[in-house]
């Protein structure tokens, strides 16, 4: 591990797949410990990131380091310490559920036995199936599971529930919020599916176009941004809002809409005072802040 | 130690750490988390909450850098004994906050003043009467 519990540490890195840049110069500083949402839209380059973190893609050009370790050269030691659920799930088809299972434990002198078993239970996972003949949920099931299985310290999970039924999913949070509690295990969870991670994570990557657009804490982006109710108490509503940091404002002549960045509730409720209104103020949906984010660069 | 009884409202885009934040407090200015009462663990919280403990570390340091709670060393965090004037000035202004919102429903209802006087009296009537009965016996 290298300075600071920093694990994973990126420097202008970009990489490009015939012409398209999937990642652009992108600076990236993982500390151990921390959940982290990785969330864009399809072709942001989330699933670039997350493969260049483990040394599945090489970069073009700069530097990406991972338990201190050059990504390109990681090897068993690092690699044992690292569990990935891959989009697609790729898995060895021939074999049967419970073959592979005890296939990828025998790698893993850590495996967990207890937990596999429940796992199995709580997914209704057929270890007598044959990989190749699974769903593509069940498929994903089976990927989380031989990616947690070791209880690895860092577990890089892109788009785990995106074909999991709402019930599965439901049940593959519940489980995330148990691996959380284990002291200094670090996720990096990508989504494009916002209301999936954000009981999760306390870190937040939004992506665009293979750059990161913002990096910073999930409460500090939650709170960037409020919704503003604001209604006159006596009389019309003035025609000037004397609002800073306004980014959207619909309005009629009683009452008017607005969205803010980067003021305290308090100086809110004063202005609101100033022009003889009152301000209701609403935290906004995750949705709309992802929006903001990626339509404001 | 008695179970915390916290809920946390995963939809109200609320952050969860001003959740926890603004139920603790109200427990212990209400004194049903009393002086010198041991808090649960942050990894039993949030195990219990099914939350991020991250969320919870940072709840709990705020209500000690309040003054709320108070760390002792190696043993676990503690409902912190308040000075009286400090006590009293975060309960009323819990009040004000929420009488604050009460007031401009009023006004943006065309309530008078004197109506609305009447009417916190007749609700303190209501709602306090059992506990000054209890005084006076």
């Amino acid at each position: 591990m290298s300075d600071n519990g920093t694990i994973i540490r990126m420097d202008k890195v970009s990489k490009a797949f015939c012409g398209t840049r999937a990642l652009d110069e992108v600076d990236l500083a993982v500390r151990s410990g921390r959940i982290t949402g990785v969330l864009g839209a399809n072709g942001a380059g989330k699933s670039t990131l997350l493969r260049t973190i483990i040394g599945l893609y090489l970069p073009d050009s700069g530097r990406v380091e991972t338990f201190g370790c050059l990504a390109r050269d990681l090897g068993p030691k690092e690699l044992g310490r690292i569990g990935y659920v891959h989009q697609e799930g790729e898995l060895l088809n021939w074999m049967t559920v419970g073959q592979l299972i005890r296939y990828v434990a025998a790698y893993y002198p850590n495996w967990n036995g207890d937990l596999e078993r429940k796992y199995v239970a709580d997914f209704d996972v057929n270890e007598k199936a044959r990989v190749g003949s699974l769903s593509p949920g069940e498929r994903q099931k089976v990927a989380i599971l031989i990616a947690i299985g070791f209880e690895p310290e860092l577990l890089i999970l892109d788009e785990p529930a995106s074909a999991l039924d709402p019930i599965a999913r439901a049940r593959f949070l519940d489980l995330l919020l148990e691996l959380i509690q284990t002291e200094n295990r670090t996720i990096l969870i990508s989504s494009h599916i916002l209301s999936d991670v954000e009981k999760v994570i306390d870190h937040a990557i939004i992506m665009d176009r293979g750059r990161i657009v913002r990096d910073c804490s999930f409460d500090d982006l939650r709170e960037e941004y409020a919704r503003v109710r604001l209604t006159a108490l006596h009389g019309p509503l003035p025609a000037q809002l004397p609002f800073a940091g306004v980014l959207t404002c619909q309005r009629n002549d009683a009452e008017a809409l607005l969205t803010l960045q980067n003021q305290s509730p308090e100086s809110i409720e004063e202005t609101a005072r100033a022009i003889d209104c009152k301000a209701e103020i609403q935290p906004l949906p995750l949705e709309d802040i992802y929006r903001l984010v990626v339509g404001e660069k | 130690m008695r179970p915390m009884l916290l809920q946390i409202d995963h939809h109200s885009g609320q952050p969860i750490y001003r959740q926890v934040i603004d139920q603790i407090r109200r427990q212990v200015m209400a004194g049903r988390l009393r002086e010198g009462e041991q808090l649960p663990s942050v990894r039993d919280l949030a195990l219990q909450l099914r939350v991020n403990p991250m969320t919870i570390s940072k709840a709990y340091s705020l209500l000690e850098m309040e003054g709320l709670l108070e760390r002792r060393r190696g043993v676990g965090l503690f409902v912190a004994g308040l000075p009286k004037d400090k006590a009293g000035q975060t309960r009323t202004d819990m009040l004000e906050e929420a009488l604050t919102k009460a007031v401009v429903t009023a006004v943006q209802l065309g309530i008078p003043e004197d109506k609305a006087r009447d009417m916190l009296t007749r609700l303190y009537q209501k709602y306090d009467s059992g506990m000054r009965r209890q005084e006076n016996e």
